[in-house]
């Protein structure tokens, strides 16, 4: 089997729910509270991906960013080897989609060949929810990438989200 | 002048290794190929031994660095001077998370050639735990902010519906009224003419029935008229004609008016005012409204055979006002309705309970009309002694 590791970070405004997704996927669980993240937090996960036919033993360097805008002039710092990133927006916040293109933008200026999947979070909050998925489409559309309506908290599509990245850097 | 003499080299409080754990920095020396050769300093959050570090790839030790295998190419090939990657998060042995800033330099020999990597390591935990806190009260804050703003967008929009259906009430309730008012004025004109015998003369029966149908259609009428007004004060169309009008005789002439209705519950009415009351500036109809309807309603709550007085005199906390205060000897209003009482729609405990007739509209309209004028209405009650609404309208001062 072959092993390889990929570098993905995490992208999105504060309270998206980045440090919850990467929580959910690495330990499969959710902690309610929400806790600012400065800097990076890096966590790892090894997933089996299937490549040709063959099977790719991948470890998936999660790097779980900052989102507020005080860290916006060294995220840069922080994608640089970046495979792929999963950009996040939260269904119940629209102004959370207004930064979808620019850190795609900044993703793909530092790392032209990057991969992206856009996750939107929070579909758990069924009450709360002002974007519509139709918006949601569109928006991955025009970043020709795929999207998940994510929820950490129940878990619905976290897996599904981080595995398609993965899938989407191996076949680099 | 120092008070103490400069450290020598090995004093141990300037010691290499000193310095590197109060900064709390750990450095490694890697060869080309990024394997630990050296290794000073010591941080709790690294969860193992220098010794352990020796001859290990440092791609193992920091994975913060996979990823950033060209940058550290680029460093060793002399192409870029330096790598560096701050706010590192990394947990604890306790949980707790410690902040670190990781650095890369090229590490030279003596002739200058570059023969592998110095990586710098410093523990900035306790800034960054300042830092963590000054940036969750930030987003805390920020998130508060929009969910205000969130929800004061909702509250206007809910406002602009709610004006929106409370014009389309008025408007239809205006139209209603209207429309009521023909007939009604119809029905009852033919009523009178019936009763005046114009079509023959009535039995005894005939004649009750006639009058409690006429009874019934004034009721209606009236509620028509208020609910015009209602109309009119709430999409502010009403207007006041006002003339200089002698207060006194105004009232002598409604407490006349009122006295069938009076004599039909054995009530007195008794009308205090001064002969020199200065005139006042008011809509005569309007004021005739607003006093009649006072009177109308301590009728309907006093007992039979009370006494209701109109009491008129200057304002004596509204300099430049005229005061009508309209006292009966009913049981008083309950304080929990006090508040209530000029709402429209609004009716009383003691009038559900005894059923005594009425929109809820009389004192919403009195006050509106009131307020019109510049005046206001007030209500002092208390249980048992009975109750005395005030209103207050402007001397017609300099006018002639």
């Amino acid at each position: 089997m072959i092993s390889l590791s990929a570098k993905v970070c995490l992208l999105g405004d504060y309270a998206v729910g980045k440090t919850s997704l990467v929580r959910r996927f690495v330990y499969n669980m959710f902690e309610d509270k929400y806790l600012s993240t400065i800097g990076v937090k890096v966590s790892r996960k090894v997933v089996a991906v299937p490549r040709d036919e063959d099977v790719v033993e991948l470890t998936l360097m999660l790097w779980d960013l900052a989102g507020s805008e005080e860290f916006d002039r060294i995220r840069a710092s922080y994608l640089r080897g970046a495979a792929g990133a999963l950009i996040v927006c939260d269904l119940t916040q629209r102004s959370t989609l207004d930064s979808i293109h620019e850190y795609a933008r900044q993703m793909t200026e530092v790392n032209p060949r990057a991969t992206l999947v856009l996750a939107a979070n929070k579909c758990d909050l069924v009450e709360q929810r002002v974007v519509q998925e139709g918006e949601i489409s569109a928006i991955a559309g025009e970043l020709k990438a795929p999207c998940y309506l994510t929820s950490a908290k129940v878990g619905v599509a976290v897996d599904e989200a981080f595995r398609h990245l993965g899938r989407l850097a191996v076949g680099q | 002048m120092l008070d103490r003499e400069p450290s020598s080299p090995e004093d141990p409080c300037t010691s290499p290794q000193v310095v590197l754990r109060d900064r709390r920095i750990v450095y490694a020396v890697t060869d080309r190929e990024l394997h630990v050769q050296q290794l000073s300093g010591a941080l709790k959050v690294l969860q193992s031994d220098a010794a352990s570090w020796l001859g290990k790839s440092l791609l193992d030790l920091v994975p913060e660095l996979l990823g950033s295998e060209d940058a550290l190419e680029g460093i060793l090939a002399g192409v870029l001077s330096r790598l560096e990657i701050p706010w590192v998060n990394r947990d604890d042995d306790s949980g707790n998370t410690a902040y670190l800033t990781l650095v890369d330099l090229p590490c030279r020999d003596s002739t200058g050639a570059i023969v592998g990597l110095i990586h710098v390591m410093q523990d900035v935990t306790e800034g960054g735990v300042l830092e963590q806190q000054l940036m969750q009260h930030r987003n805390d804050l920020r998130l508060l902010e929009k969910a205000q703003r969130e929800q004061n967008a909702q509250l206007r929009a809910a406002n602009t519906e709610l004006r929106r259906l409370d014009e389309a009430k008025s408007t239809f309730v205006s139209l209603a009224a209207h429309e009521l008012r023909t007939p009604l004025a119809s029905i009852t004109g033919y009523v009178e003419m019936l009763l005046d015998g114009d079509a023959g003369p009535l039995n005894a029966a005939q004649t009750e029935y006639l009058s409690t149908i006429d009874a019934s259609t004034q009721r209606l009428l009236r509620i028509t008229r208020d609910l015009l007004d209602v109309a009119r004060i709430e999409s502010g169309r009403l207007q006041l004609s006002l003339q200089t009008v002698n207060l006194r005789a105004l009232l002598a002439e409604v407490t006349v008016e009122q006295k069938p209705q009076l004599d039909a519950r054995s009530q007195q009415i008794h009308l205090i005012a001064p002969d020199d009351i200065p005139p006042a500036l008011v809509d005569p109809q309007r004021t005739i409204q607003v006093v009649s309807n006072l009177i109308s309603n301590a009728s309907k709550y006093a007992p039979a055979g009370t006494t209701i007085t109109v009491n008129l005199q200057e304002a004596d906390a509204e300099p430049g006002f005229l005061c009508v205060a309209v006292t009966d000897e009913g049981d008083g209003v309950p304080a929990e309705d006090q508040s209530l009482l000029f709402r429209p729609f609004f009716r009383g405990t003691s009038a559900q309970i005894t059923g005594i007739p009425g929109t809820g509209l009389g004192l919403y309209i009195a006050q509106s009309l009131v307020e019109l004028h510049g005046g206001h209405i007030s209500l002092e009650s208390r249980a048992g002694v009975g109750a005395t609404f005030a209103a207050t309208f402007p001397m017609a001062i300099g006018i002639t």
